[in-house]
C-alpha cells in the first residue's frame, strides 16, 4: 500500500488516526462524581449534609420498628408483645389478604392461574421466534376466561366457587390483567374509529371515549353496580364482578384509545405511503406497519395506564368487592385483632402494590428497549 | 365515455403502459396539475425535472394513487385509475416507487422489509419470498445486511433497500420521486448505479430527479414541468443543448451552472 499512487500522479500519503489520550483524573472516578453531584457549590454541599442529616435521624427508628423490635412468632394478638410492628397480624391474615376468602383446599386453582399468567408473560422468551407475536398474542386474550373456568370451576367439574369467595389481592390481579388484556385492542378499535373517514363509526367512538375518559371510575363503577342492572331484563342477574370488569375494560379502552391516538400522530405519512406503494390493504398496513410502530412511541403511555388502572382496582372496596384493601379493612375491625395494626396492613398492601407495579415497569421498559429498532444509541 | 373512446383507450394502451389525459389536479383552490398529458411507452426511461411547487411529484404520484386527481384520465397497465379500491389495488401491484425519504418499516429487519409485500399482497409462501428478497438484495449489493435493521444502514444503503423492496414485487414500472434527494453526496452514486443498472435491463421508469447527470445518461426523454404543466420534452441531447422555450433556458442555465 506505501506506493499507493492517487489519480493526481503524486504518491498518496497514508492518514492515520492519532491514538486516543486517557481522560483527566479529576473528571473520572468516585471522587468527580461526588464533586459534581453532591459538592459542586455552596447550596449543594448545604443540602447534601441536610439531607443526610435527615436520613441518620430517620433510619434508624423506622429500622428498628420493621425489624430488630417487631414480632414475627405466635399466632394471636396477645403475642405481640415488643415495640416493634406486629408481624404476626400479617402471618395470620395472609391467605385472606391474598386469595380472599377462596375454599383452603382449592386456592392451587388461583396458583394455576396466577402461573398462567406469568408463563403467558415469558412466552416471548421461551417460544421459537418464528410463532412468538401471533402465539402469544392468542394466548393472552383467550387467557382471562381460561381464568374464570378454572376459578369457576364448573366447566372442569370441579368444586363450584361462587364469584362471592373470590377476594384478595388474587381478584385485584385478576380484574386488573383480565380488564388491561381486553381493553388494549378495544382501545386500539376505538382509536382507529376516531381516525376513520366514516363520520357515524367516527363520532361513536368518539363519544364511548370521552365518555370513559372523562368520567371518574369510582362513578363509573356506580354505574356499573347500580345503573347497569336497569337495563337488563327483569330477572336476569348479571354477576357483579363481571359487570365491574366490563366497566374496567372500557374505561382501559377509553384511556388506551387516546394513548394510541398519540401514537398514530408520531407516524409519518411515508409509512402509509410506503405500505400502499407495495399493495399493502388498510388492515394490512394497520396490524403490520402502524400498529408495532404505534405500540413501540406508546410503550412508557401504555404502561402508565396500565399502572393507574391496577392501582384504580383498590376502589373497589367502596362498591363492596373484597378485594385486597377491603379484606385488609375487615382483618383490623376483627375483634381479635383490636388494637390499631393499621400500619403494618396498609404497609403490607403498599409492599404488594409497589412489587408488582415495579415488575411491571421493568418488563415494560425490557420490551421497550426490545422493539427499539432505531439504533440511535 | 362512448364507446369509440373506449376502443380507443384500449388501443392506446396496448402501445402505451401509462395514458394520462388531460389530467387536473387542484389542492383545494391551489391548481397543482393543469391539463397534464403523458404516453409512456412499455421500458422507456423518463425523467421530470422542473423547480420545486412544479407538480412534478404530485404527477408521478397520480400514477399510484398516492393523490387524486379531479379531472382527466389515466391508464396503467391498461387498467383506468378511477377511485374504485379494487382498481388502484390492481394498479399498485404493477408500479413499484421509491421515495425521497426511503420510507423503509423502521420496525421490520431489511429482509421483513423486503418480504412483507410478496407474503402478504401476493400470498407467496414465506421461503419463497426470502429466496426472492435475497435475490434482489444480491443485485442492489448489500445481501450481507438482511438481518440487520433500517436505523443501522446509512441512507445510501436504505435507498438501495427502498429499490430492492420495490423490484420484490415485480412492477412493470418504477417511480422514482426524488431518490437521491435526501443523500449525502457521497451516498448519491451508490443509488444512481443501482438504477442505471435496472433502466439498462428494460424497466419502464419515470424518475424525477435533479440528477441531470443520470438522465443524460439514461432517459429516452427528459420533461421539463414548471406551474403544473409540461413545458417542454425531448430527448436527452435536444433537451440539454437546444432548450426550445425561455423558462428551460432559465432552469438549465440555474441547474447546470455549478
Amino acid at each position: 500500500m506505501t506506493d499507493t499512487t492517487s489519480r493526481f500522479g503524486k504518491p498518496a500519503r497514508i492518514f492515520q488516526p492519532s491514538a486516543a489520550q486517557p481522560a483527566p483524573i479529576k473528571s473520572t472516578g468516585a471522587y468527580a462524581w461526588l464533586r459534581q453531584n453532591l459538592f459542586s457549590s455552596a447550596l449543594n454541599t448545604i443540602v447534601t449534609i441536610a439531607i443526610v442529616a435527615f436520613l441518620a435521624t430517620i433510619i434508624p427508628p423506622m429500622f428498628n420498628w420493621l425489624f430488630l423490635d417487631s414480632n414475627l412468632s405466635g399466632s394471636t394478638q396477645a403475642d405481640c408483645t415488643g415495640d416493634g410492628a406486629c408481624w404476626v397480624f400479617i402471618k395470620v391474615w395472609l391467605q385472606p389478604l391474598l386469595y380472599g376468602s377462596y375454599p383452603d383446599g382449592q386456592i392451587w386453582r388461583i396458583n394455576l392461574c396466577l402461573l398462567l399468567l406469568f408463563v403467558t408473560l415469558a412466552a416471548p422468551f421461551w417460544l421459537p421466534h418464528r410463532m412468538r407475536n401471533k402465539v402469544d398474542i392468542a394466548m393472552l386474550l383467550v387467557l382471562p376466561f381460561v381464568a374464570i373456568v378454572i376459578l369457576d370451576g364448573r366447566l372442569l367439574g370441579l368444586e363450584y366457587v361462587s364469584t362471592d369467595y373470590w377476594g384478595g389481592f388474587a381478584l385485584n390481579l385478576f380484574l386488573a390483567s383480565a380488564s388491561i388484556i381486553l381493553g388494549m385492542p378495544l382501545g386500539f378499535l376505538w382509536a382507529l374509529g376516531r381516525r376513520s373517514q366514516m363520520p357515524m363509526a367516527r363520532s361513536i367512538c368518539v363519544i364511548l371515549i370521552e365518555f370513559f375518559r372523562g368520567t371518574p371510575v369510582l362513578a363509573l363503577f356506580f354505574m356499573g353496580s347500580v345503573m347497569l342492572p336497569l337495563f337488563f331484563p327483569e330477572g336476569t342477574t348479571v354477576d357483579k364482578l363481571l359487570r365491574v370488569w366490563i366497566v374496567l375494560t372500557l374505561f382501559m379502552a377509553g384511556y388506551m384509545a387516546e394513548v394510541y391516538r398519540g401514537g398514530f400522530q408520531a407516524i409519518p405519512q411515508g409509512q402509509y405511503e410506503a405500505a400502499a406503494s407495495i399493495g399493502l390493504s388498510f388492515w394490512q398496513t394497520t396490524l403490520l406497519v402502524i400498529l408495532p410502530q404505534v405500540i413501540k412511541v406508546s410503550m412508557p403511555n401504555i404502561l402508565a395506564t396500565a399502572v393507574m388502572l391496577f392501582k384504580n382496582t383498590t376502589f373497589l372496596m367502596i362498591i363492596g368487592v373484597f378485594e385486597v384493601l377491603s379484606t385488609a379493612q375487615n382483618a383490623l375491625t376483627n375483634s381479635n385483632w383490636l388494637g390499631g395494626f393499621s400500619t403494618e396492613a396498609y404497609l403490607f398492601v403498599g409492599i404488594v402494590y409497589w412489587i408488582c407495579c415495579f415488575s411491571m415497569s421493568s418488563v415494560a421498559s425490557y420490551i421497550e428497549r426490545k422493539l427499539d429498532t432505531s439504533h440511535r444509541s | 365515455m362512448t364507446t369509440e373512446q373506449i376502443a380507443s383507450a384500449a388501443d392506446s394502451s396496448e402501445e402505451h403502459i401509462i395514458t394520462i389525459h388531460n389530467l387536473n389536479k387542484w389542492y383545494g383552490d391551489f391548481h397543482v396539475l393543469k391539463d397534464v398529458n403523458l404516453k409512456v411507452k412499455k421500458g422507456e426511461r423518463i425523467v421530470v425535472c422542473g423547480p420545486s411547487g412544479s407538480g412534478k411529484s404530485t404527477m408521478i404520484r397520480c400514477i399510484n394513487h398516492l393523490e387524486e386527481f379531479q379531472r382527466g384520465t389515466m391508464f396503467v397497465n391498461g387498467i383506468e385509475m378511477i377511485d374504485d379500491v379494487k382498481n388502484i389495488e390492481a394498479i399498485r401491484k404493477n408500479v413499484g416507487m421509491v421515495f425521497q425519504h426511503f420510507n423503509l418499516f423502521p420496525h421490520l429487519t431489511i429482509l421483513e422489509n423486503l418480504t412483507i409485500g410478496p407474503i402478504w399482497v401476493q400470498k407467496k409462501p414465506k421461503d419463497e419470498a426470502e429466496a426472492i428478497a435475497m435475490k434482489y438484495l444480491e443485485r442492489v449489493k448489500i445481501a450481507n445486511q438482511a438481518l440487520k435493521y433500517p436505523g443501522q444502514l446509512s441512507g445510501g444503503q436504505q435507498q438501495r433497500v427502498a429499490v430492492a423492496r420495490s423490484l420484490c414485487m415485480s412492477p412493470e414500472i418504477m417511480l422514482f420521486d426524488e431518490p437521491t434527494s435526501a443523500l449525502d453526496p457521497e451516498m448519491v452514486k451508490e443509488v444512481l448505479d443501482v438504477m442505471v443498472e435496472l433502466a439498462e435491463e428494460g424497466m419502464t421508469m419515470l424518475c424525477v430527479t435533479h440528477e441531470m447527470g443520470f438522465a443524460k445518461k439514461v432517459a429516452d426523454r427528459v420533461i421539463f414541468m414548471d406551474g403544473g404543466e409540461i413545458v417542454e420534452e425531448n430527448t436527452p441531447n435536444e433537451f440539454f443543448d437546444n432548450p426550445q422555450t425561455d423558462r428551460l433556458q432559465l432552469f438549465l442555465s440555474q441547474v447546470l451552472q455549478h
